[in-house]
């Protein structure tokens, strides 16, 4: 579905993305680890069109969405959630929500949709109406989820989905996106927390320094000789 | 009752205006002294429809101002989206400028009368009060365009599209929020706003002169750095707050001091943002345009 092939992108002089490869497949949830600064959000961005790459190819479904704007690739059923989720603050939780629905022609199933997620988390159902920057940590990264879901992606993206939650609110986030992948859609996700993403994906790379250095399934990657390497860049 | 009359008159055309400003700076953070010359260019359309009926006089206005403000966006600061403020407000002057001499050299530097609506000056008899029509007219048209502005950006998709633009423009147009569409309706409905400013401050004043606009303008902008950059609600209030406090000013201030009351409101304007740089309504989260 989609295929990431020889990416390279740079902020400047700064490089951070060098030759990057990988694939996604239809239901599957993969997850891209790595230290800080490894390149993990700029991925992200680049297939999600926020940010430019200079070489390399981004394809969905055979076509290829490198120099699409953003507004055009969430058309084509990427959605990403963005580190920090980066919720509307000012916008009640149903309007943000609404957004969500923003590319959908079928506005009724839209509407249906959002009552539909306000009732798989309550929390939002009650604070529909209330400005969106009133929600916890926990409680906006549903809203951002959910949100995302609502323009019905093939693929949903996540950057640093565990960030400052509690691990309750973890395990419920990862809880969700395993009953989002049983709907048929495919889960990129990017993490620091190597242990969460270990265990809920089919696959894992491990980018540092902008380049892919291990591949494979969470066992074969934990198990494998080079991973200290591979993640922290040195020998342990 | 006159004199509150004068301020809530003047406080809305400097909202109306404020809002023109703000609507632009939410979805580009660009500040567009342009928009002076959108009300110039339409107080010029009012000039060339004299004599004909006022509906085709403000409609001739109206679409001077719209199609002015959609030109400037798409040929100017479009092909700019990504540049630096600093970059966008330079290039806002030199637009602002270039539309200026254009009047200039086409039409004429000296400022021209124009008899538009005179019968608005007859008084009339409001809740025991008398009062100027084009003092009713004035407020009226202001409280109906600030109200559907509002119903606008509440109610309608485009609005919300444009509220979370104004927040987030980012991540609006990850949620697939068209940023053209978003943009150009900013700058249609700030076409809108400058052209009702136009009618009203021609109707007071019956003059329109190439730099008509830019004292309004410069007055707006400082009104939506009060009201909170990136705030359309603050921008408004703003625009309230400066002309109502001007005009209070001149009705209070002793004879000997009124001819420095521009100098009173922006020392307001400075006490106000020493104890709130951020406006009075601060905008959430002031980022890139990307």
């Amino acid at each position: 579905m989609l295929r990431v092939e020889n990416l390279h992108l740079a902020y400047g002089r700064v490089t951070a993305l060098r030759g990057v490869s990988l694939a996604v497949e239809p239901g599957a949830m993969v997850s891209i680890i790595g230290p800080n600064g490894a390149g993990k959000t700029s991925l992200l961005g680049a297939i999600a069109g926020d940010v430019a790459a200079q070489s390399g190819r981004i394809l969905f479904d055979g076509a290829e969405l490198r120099g699409l704007p953003s507004d055009a690739i969430v058309r084509r059923g990427i959605a990403l959630v963005p580190e920090g989720r980066h919720i509307f603050a000012s916008l009640t939780v149903r309007e943000n929500l609404t957004l969500g629905a923003t590319i959908r022609a079928d506005r009724a199933a839209a509407r249906a949709d959002i009552d539909r997620f306000l009732s798989i988390f309550p929390i939002l159902r009650e604070r529909a109406g209330q400005p969106a920057g009133r929600l916890s940590g926990g409680e906006q990264q549903q809203l951002a989820i959910a949100r995302a879901l609502l323009a019905r992606p093939r693929l949903l993206m996540l950057d640093e989905p565990s960030l400052g939650l509690a691990p309750k609110i973890i395990d419920q986030v990862y809880d969700y996106l395993a009953e989002v992948r049983r709907e048929g859609v495919a889960v990129l996700v990017v993490e620091q927390n190597a242990g969460r993403a270990l265990a809920a994906s089919d696959s894992i790379h491990v980018l540092n320094g902008g380049t892919v250095r291990l591949s494979g399934s969470g066992a074969e990657v934990m198990q494998h000789a080079g991973f200290d390497s591979a993640y922290f860049g040195v020998a342990l | 009752m006159q004199i509150i009359a004068d301020a809530i008159a003047l406080g809305g055309l400097y909202a109306l205006t404020a809002l023109g400003i703000g609507l632009i700076f939410g979805v580009m953070r660009l500040i567009n002294f342009a928009h002076g010359d959108l009300i110039a260019a339409s107080g010029y359309s009012l000039l060339i429809a004299a004599g004909r009926p006022v509906l085709a006089a403000v409609v001739l206005a109206l679409l001077a101002a719209v199609v002015l403000a959609l030109g400037t966006e798409r040929l100017a600061f479009r092909p700019l989206r990504r540049a630096d403020p600093a970059s966008l407000l330079i290039a806002s002057f030199a637009v602002s400028v270039f539309l200026e001499k254009l009047l200039i050299v086409f039409v004429d530097s000296r400022p021209k009368g124009v008899d538009f609506l005179p019968g608005l000056a007859a008084p009339v008899e409001l809740f025991g009060v008398r009062l100027q029509q084009l003092q009713v007219v004035t407020i009226a048209v202001s409280a109906a365009l600030l109200a559907g502005m509002t119903w606008l950006l509440r109610f309608t998709r485009i609005g919300l599209e444009m509220r979370a633009a104004a927040e987030n423009f980012r991540m609006a147009r990850l949620l697939g929020v068209r940023a053209n569409r978003v943009i150009a309706a900013a700058f249609a409905l700030s076409g809108v706003l400058a052209a009702a400013v136009t009618v009203l401050f021609v109707a007071q004043t019956g003059v329109v002169a190439p730099r008509m606009g830019l004292t309004l303008v410069v007055i707006a902008f400082v009104s939506t750095v009060i009201g909170g950059l990136g705030s359309l609600p603050g921008a408004a209030l703003g625009g309230m707050l400066v002309g109502s406090t001007s005009m209070l000013l001149q009705a209070f201030l002793p004879d000997e001091l009124r001819p420095f009351r521009e100098a009173f409101v922006f020392l307001a304007v400075i006490v106000v943002l020493l104890f709130r740089p951020q406006g009075l309504l601060a905008a959430r989260g002031l980022r890139e345009r990307v």
